[in-house]
């Protein structure tokens, strides 16, 4: 018993035995969470290692005493003790199965060939489809949030996809200052793919997630960054089987930035039935005109009280998502097959906003004697039907009694809703209901995702594997206004539509030569490997943004002339590597890789470059002869490793200045031809990141309890990055090959069953991450470099940091205001802080209590800095609650000084007496100070929790159709707690790729709640 | 087994046996030319155009504003705040303010590749009107930055960080630059003539030198108040020796490439302060002329008014700038707006005339009414007041005024020259410069009030104090993110605190 005094909370079942007799035990072995029982199991009873199996309905019978140990265990499923106790003759054992045996763990490694996890030098980490699709996520990275040490996920741009969210994933942080060009590759099923968004979750058995250059070392430029390896679903030999399984799922926009509710709408305090900006006197209940009158002579009115409710809320509806997923698979001796369809059907958070995809995929494979073959296809089918940003961006500046459900009747001509009747002709403050009908983006995306592979094996020692991919996608998107006659230019609304086809093709090819030679305990491994990458793509734009007809769309029913544009991008690659890996003894590794690779996009002179890379890996708890069959350290593993990847992060076309004509050119016969305002530099090189990684991975209590722990520092240098340089430079941005950026990140990785008891186990999961990041230096001896709006690179500092005006203060801190009491903005912008957070944490807590399963996933980021660009808008509208907090009435600005001084030789004292003016000059400036709309993006929240039943076997056993069965409810975003700053939105949003940066055209995040159904035949 | 042996090997083969140097051969773009497939003539309009286009709508919508021209609807009392407000951080933002820095340091770059390609080629006439035209925007810079790069700018990548000159020096420079431009288009033979390519002149020769010498004698004109009247007698003794003289009657600075009645290709004056291709533009409906214009143009009973606005029941009635309050008598439908043909039975009026119109970026009448301040004060020879008057006559034509009514308008007391004191010549000279120039080169009639102090615009009702007036523009956020230390080096640069160098 001592030998359990540990971390853990609880113990095992604890008895203490009288009686030492031998008695007859008997029992069954289960799957923890089918509840199927698992023949061929091993019972071992510990006194005497007298070991039995399971028979084919799982059952066993041992001979046992009372305090004795024993074991049970399954290939793939986590080893449980039990102590007989002295009231008991049957003993039930649940083993888990998602929990594999560390010093058996097996992961995909580059090029999709499976490694043993022992021998890896470097870090990976494996998760599997229930832990993917906890959340019964639709994109697959979204499953991943939170659960990776040093992966961050993201919500991109909500303004483009808002049925349909673009993902931002990062391991390890960034190591370019080209943000869009920090993401991993994906391969699936051991071909690189450019996107994974719309891969069915479901299909997917694992991911292995190789952290860093160093684990992907082998796909060279485009591991720099980590790889996803994505392993779809197989077959197995055996009885077919049939799964269906639905989610629904409701969601809401929460996270609203506040409005202020005392001031309605005019200027300068006097009401005005046109205007819609708050500046107007405050509420005061009364019925007020509101607009002009309407064609029928009626004077639309509206109270002037600010409901209970905040009204904006009304522009959204509940959004519903539908997803139905049916697979078939099974095998023989010589064959698999997977086939599986889903569908997904989405209404969105905004009326009229709606999705829907619909996805197959056939995995097969045969073997003809050495030959074997693997195939497989995906089809996508993705459309489309949302309105751009314009609801969303105008509802937030109109006043706080507008009635917004009154405004969906628009049609009716005699409608104050009428966008001819509108109370208001501004442009930025259009009824939102008549945008979201009136404007519309569609698009439908076909994509096929399919492999041929021939593995050959040629002797024992020598095998070959080709690989052929296609990935091919095809869009046809379609942008329409309809057209509203007015000849008011503030009320008219131009017939527009814009057609386009958007095709991208990649052909990918890899021949890799296996070689495998044991020499005693020392095994070697050689893998030599050429890639070959094609990838092309097609753009054409065609339309009009001058239609004749409502309702009809075609550029051929235009006035003037049509508008259009095509352009072709053509990218090849072609990568020669190999791989060698020494064993000894399956304790020691060491693994050395290079790479050549030879791009397309770069001079002919550069375009070659070659880089290597060495680790090792070091199982010391069976090469140390004393640490061997532990009992509390089972498994223990250290690892380091060291390399250096050239990457080309340049777009085609890149090295020469493109003119274009513009301004209307050409006009008839005369053209005018104008270059490109980014300096063209035709002398880029690769950028080289040298990535050192040591860790160590440990297995306590026959790994019940797990602890993995990393350190890397990467090193990148010479980074081509498209940079901003001053305007007077001529030339907008300039590409440079300059400029470095250091990582150091450690990851923390602890998970165990806190409480594994009969058939309830309780597993909880912890990861860290924290990195440092650093820019050491930038291009041409600058010591800093803005990289978009706010966001900068700066010497010395945290990459991007966030900078923003302030006010001008004293040296205490506080505001400087003048004689009348206005504040002085600054010229120099603030360094505030990193927009990454350098703090990520990710807590999971996974509880299976017989038929149920409880998973929740938390997270933590903290320590960043966050800018809304949505604030200064509001404050310039009079719609922030700041512009409403002296009753816009003449006030001391709080803590601010008065300069008793000159100019030159300020003193500064506490303002008791000058008011500042409070009016909507004086907010409209406030909005525009940048300190203002910044704040911490720290952040708790319930990311994922997931209630599931499966049906027990017993139900099930009378009847031969349904084998298992299961239903759940599902929630993400369930809760979540913000720094007391940030007002703004959710800090996990972000737009154009940049982190902690949130903007006006971005709608609000949501959360979202459902149940599922899981149904095996 | 041996078959299966092929099949792999075939297989494999297929895509590794391709030809490395072609494979990897793709990287000319095919989706638009580079600098060598792109003859000069192909080049200098587009570079034109982005002068013209950017001088007549950016800044002269900025301008009209603090020139005392436009004002607001009440119905848009909350638009063009920054502009109201003198608002300088909110003009200088990246994100919604006014880029005229970047897009004047642009267009002088599609100058300066000109000047280098047509060095290259020896073709002094595109080099000269590239030189000219990099005169023009330096001048403007810094009529609106004060202290700009000059020396540093426009070398690639060569100085990043491009060094602030003194505004004055600028100037100075500004000016050398177009008279070496007028002598390489003088020295230019028949068969460097650019033709059809130069949009503005047709590579007339003669006006390219009398427009090389108005654009001086307004920068001369500018530093009247500055006390730099040594330099100012050198360049007007060159400008004299030149002898080509100023641009004349009938003699417009403008362009006429060739509009069509299509979205983003028409005259963008018209397109975007009368019409877009289907209503009335944003503009025409929210701005209004000030009440302060119409008050002058009726005072002096010009037939000028009838022809630029609209008349609300007989009578003509204008807004006050900066107005704070929404007021039912500013409201669009009680206030004149722009007339145009619409509103005039089809026939063209004083700012528009169709949507392919000639646009101006220098008015005869400017040139002429610059003449009649150097005589004024004695820079050229000539009569202050013939030059007045032919300004005035210019006017009256370019706004589609009777020539006729000219003398009884010259006739009356408050217009006539002559009929000024000494003293007031200049303010009376200014004054119908100042009705000429209206919406057209506001940015003239800005400095111009900058400099001189009249006429007496009344001050926008939103102005930070009653006394603050707009100066000069802040440098812009992107130069204080991309150049800190030079921008940082210049001084207090708050938009009703710092003054343009010729400003005393």
């Amino acid at each position: 018993m001592n030998k359990k005094a540990t971390l853990i909370i609880l113990l095992l079942t604890i008895s203490t035995g009288l009686f030492a007799q031998v008695r007859m035990i008997s029992g069954k072995v289960i799957d923890q969470k089918t509840g199927v029982t698992l023949p061929g199991a091993t019972v071992i009873r510990n006194a005497n290692k007298e070991a039995v199996s399971t028979d084919a309905s799982g059952k066993y019978t041992i001979y046992a005493a009372t305090g004795d140990l024993l074991s049970f265990s399954y290939t793939g499923y986590s080893t449980v003790e039990l102590t007989l106790t002295a009231d008991k003759n049957t003993l039930n054992a649940y083993l888990d199965g998602s929990v594999n045996q560390l010093s058996e763990v097996e992961v995909t490694g580059a090029l999709g060939i499976k490694r043993q996890a022992r021998e890896l030098g470097t870090s990976a980490t494996l998760i599997s489809n229930e832990s993917l699709n906890q959340g019964k996520v639709l994109n697959p990275l979204q499953g991943l949030a939170s659960k990776v040490a040093g992966l961050r996920i993201n919500m991109n741009d909500a303004t483009t996809g808002k049925t349909d969210q673009l993902v931002q994933i990062r391991l390890r942080g960034s190591r370019s200052f080209n943000d869009a060009k920090n993401n991993p590759i994906y391969v699936v099923d051991g071909v690189p793919v450019p996107d994974i968004g719309r891969l069915n979750p479901n299909d997917i058995e694992n991911i292995t997630v190789l952290k860093g250059a160093n684990a992907a070392a082998l796909y060279g430029s485009e591991g720099v960054n980590g790889a996803l390896m994505i392993t779809t679903k197989k077959g197995q030999r055996g009885r077919g089987t049939v799964n269906y399984a639905n989610t629904t799922t409701f969601s809401n926009v929460y996270l609203l930035p506040p409005a202020q509710t005392q001031f309605g709408q005019g200027q300068n305090g006097v009401y005005a039935p046109t205007e819609y900006e708050s500046w107007g006197p405050a509420f005061d209940g009364s019925t007020k005109d509101l607009g002009l009158k309407l064609p029928n002579g009626v004077q639309p009115t509206a109270l002037f009280a600010a409901p209970s409710k905040d009204n904006r809320l009304d522009m959204f509806q509940t959004g519903r998502t539908l997803q139905n997923d049916l697979s078939f698979s099974g095998g023989d001796e010589n064959s698999t097959y997977f086939f599986s369809v889903q569908n997904v059907n989405i209404k969105g958070v905004i009326p009229g906003d709606k999705s829907s995809r619909t996805g197959a995929r056939f995995n097969g494979s045969r073997t003809f004697g050495k030959l074997n073959t693997s195939y497989n296809v995906n089809y996508i089918s993705a459309n489309r039907n949302t309105t751009p940003d314009g609801p969303w961006y105008s509802t937030y500046v109109q006043p706080a009694n507008l009635d917004l459900k009154s405004l969906k009747n628009w049609r009716d001509p005699n409608s104050a809703a009428n966008p001819l009747n509108y109370y208001t002709d501004a442009t930025a403050a259009k009824n939102p209901f008549f945008l979201m009908d009136n404007n519309r983006n569609t698009a439908d995306q076909q994509t096929i995702n399919g492999k041929i592979q021939l593995d050959y094996d040629f002797t024992p020692w020598f095998s070959a594997i080709y690989r052929i991919g296609l990935y091919s996608t095809s869009e046809e998107s379609r942008a329409t206004t309809n057209k509203l006659a007015s000849p008011s230019g503030n009320r008219n609304v131009n017939g527009s539509v814009n057609d386009g086809s958007n095709d991208f093709r990649r052909i990918n090819s890899d021949l890799i030569l296996n070689f495998k030679k044991d020499f005693g305990k020392f095994t070697n491994r050689l893998l030599v490997g050429q890639n070959i990458r094609m990838d092309d793509s097609k753009l054409i734009s065609v339309g009009s943004a001058n239609l004749l007809f409502p309702d009809l769309f075609n550029p051929g029913s235009r006035a003037g002339e049509l508008d259009g544009a095509a352009s072709i991008t053509k990218y090849r690659a072609l990568g020669t590597y190999f791989e060698y890996t020494a064993g000894y003894n399956n304790y020691l590794f060491f693994t050395l890789t290079g790479r050549n690779d030879m791009v397309s996009v770069l001079s002919k002179e550069n375009r070659a470059y070659f880089y290597p890379g060495v680790s090792t890996s070091f199982v010391f708890t069976e090469g140390i002869k004393a640490l061997k069959d532990n009992r509390v350290l089972s498994f223990g593993k250290v690892f380091a490793s060291y390399n250096k990847t050239g990457n080309v992060t340049l777009d085609p076309y890149s090295l020469n200045n493109a003119y274009s004509q513009i301004n209307g050119f050409p006009f008839g016969g005369l053209v005018g031809f104008t270059p490109n305002l980014t300096s063209p530099n035709p002398n880029i090189k690769p950028e080289f990141v040298k990535s050192y990684e040591v860790g160590t991975q440990l297995g306590f209590f026959n790994d019940r309890l797990n602890f993995e722990a990393a350190y890397v520092y990467s090193d990148s240098d010479g980074q081509i990055f498209d940079a901003p340089i001053s305007s007077s430079t001529g030339y907008n941005t300039t590409i440079v090959n300059a400029g470095r950026l250091t990582n150091k990140i450690i990851e923390l990785t602890l998970s165990g069953d806190v409480l594994r008891k009969d058939n309830f186990r309780w597993n909880l999961g912890f990861n860290f991450t924290h990195i440092n990041n650093k820019v050491k230096t930038i291009f041409g001896g600058q010591e800093e470099f803005r990289m978009f709006r706010q966001a900068y690179a700066v010497v010395g500092q945290s990459y991007p940091l966030l900078k923003v005006s302030d006010y001008l203060r004293d040296e205490q801190g506080r505001v400087v205001v003048d004689s009348k009491g206005n504040t002085t903005t600054v010229a120099d912008s603030a360094p505030l802080g990193t927009m990454v957070p350098p703090y990520q944490m990710g807590l999971s807590s996974v509880i299976h209590f017989k038929g149920i399963s409880i998973g929740a996933q938390f997270d933590a980021r903290l320590g960043g800095w966050l800018y809304s660009e949505v604030v200064p808008r509001m404050y310039t509208a009079g719609t922030h609650p700041a512009t409403a907090e002296y009753g816009r009435q003449p006030f001391i600005f709080p803590n601010s000084v008065v300069n008793t001084g000159t100019a030159d030789q300020p003193v500064y004292v506490q303002n008791t007496t000058v008011m500042s003016k409070g009016d909507k000059a004086f907010w409209d400036t406030q909005g525009k100070v940048q300190r203002n709309t910044a704040a911490k993006s720290d952040f708790f929240k319930l990311r994922e929790l997931n209630i599931n039943y499966a049906l027990p076997k017993a139900l099930l056993a009378k009847q031969k159709v349904i084998r298992e069965a299961s239903f759940g409810l599902v929630g993400t975003n369930l809760f979540i707690v913000r720094h007391k700053s940030n007002t703004y939105g959710d800090p996990e949003s972000l737009y154009n790729q940049t982190d902690g940066y949130l903007s006006f055209r971005q709608i609000p995040p949501t959360r979202m709640f459902g149940f599922n159904l899981n149904v095996t035949f | 087994m041996k078959k299966n042996i092929k099949i792999f090997v075939f297989a494999a083969g297929l895509f590794s046996l391709t030809s490395c140097e072609k494979f990897l051969d793709v990287n000319d773009n095919p989706n638009g030319p580079t600098e060598q497939y792109l003859i000069l003539s192909a080049r200098l309009p587009g570079a034109l155009i982005s002068t013209i286009n950017q001088e007549t709508v950016q800044i002269n919508q900025l301008a009209a504003f603090w020139a005392g021209y436009w004002g607001t609807t009440s119905e848009a009392t909350n638009k063009f705040y920054k502009e109201k407000t003198y608002n300088g951080v909110a003009i200088r933002g990246t994100r919604d303010g006014i880029q005229i820095w970047e897009g004047t340091y642009n267009t002088l770059l599609y100058y300066q590749l000109i000047k280098e390609q047509a060095q290259k080629e020896n073709a002094p006439f595109y080099s000269g009107i590239a030189k000219i035209m990099q005169g023009w925007h330096f001048l403007h810079l810094v009529d609106i930055y004060n202290n700009v790069p000059f020396d540093e700018a426009l070398n690639r990548t060569l100085y990043l960080q491009p060094k602030y000159e003194d505004g004055k020096t600028v100037y100075e420079k500004s000016v050398s630059l177009i008279t070496e431009g007028m002598a390489e288009i003088k020295g230019a033979s028949g068969d460097q003539n650019p033709g059809k390519a130069d949009i503005i002149f047709s590579g007339d020769k003669q006006l390219w030198a009398k427009f090389g010498n108005t654009l001086k004698l307004r920068a001369l004109i500018r530093q009247s108040q500055a006390n730099n009247d040594a330099y100012i007698t050198a360049e007007m003794d060159k400008i004299k020796l030149e002898g080509s003289g100023f641009l004349g009657l009938g003699q417009h600075v403008a362009t006429k490439p060739g509009y069509i009645n299509s979205k983003g290709k028409m005259n963008p004056f018209w397109e975007n302060n009368y019409r877009g291709v289907n209503a009335a533009a944003t503009n025409h409906v929210d701005l209004r002329p000030t009440q302060y214009i119409i008050d002058k143009y009726k005072g002096l009973d010009d037939p000028r008014l009838a022809s630029l606005y609209l008349s609300i029941g007989g009578s003509f009635k204008g807004v006050l700038f900066g107005n704070p309050n929404v007021d039912a008598q500013y409201a669009a439908k009680s206030t004149s707006a722009f007339k145009g043909p619409t509103e005039n039975d089809g026939k063209p009026t004083g700012l528009f005339k169709s949507f392919d119109q000639a646009l101006i970026l220098m008015g005869s009448f400017e040139s002429l009414f610059l003449q009649a301040e150097a005589a004024n004060r004695g820079w050229i020879s000539g009569s202050d007041q013939t030059f007045y008057e032919q300004g005035i006559a210019e006017s009256f034509k370019y706004m589609e005024v009777a020539a006729a009514s000219f003398t009884t308008y010259n006739e009356q007391a408050t217009v006539k020259l002559s009929g000024a004191a000494p003293a007031d010549r200049l303010k009376r000279i200014i004054e119908q410069k100042w009705l000429a120039l209206n919406s057209i080169s506001s940015l003239e009639a800005w400095s111009d009030y900058r400099r001189l102090g009249f006429p007496e615009i009344p001050n926008s009702l939103l102005a930070p104090a009653p006394t603050a007036r707009p100066l000069r523009l802040m440098y812009p956020e992107s130069e204080r993110q991309t150049n800190a230390v030079e921008s940082g080096k210049q001084g207090n640069d708050e938009v009703t605190v710092g003054k343009i160098w010729w400003n005393k």
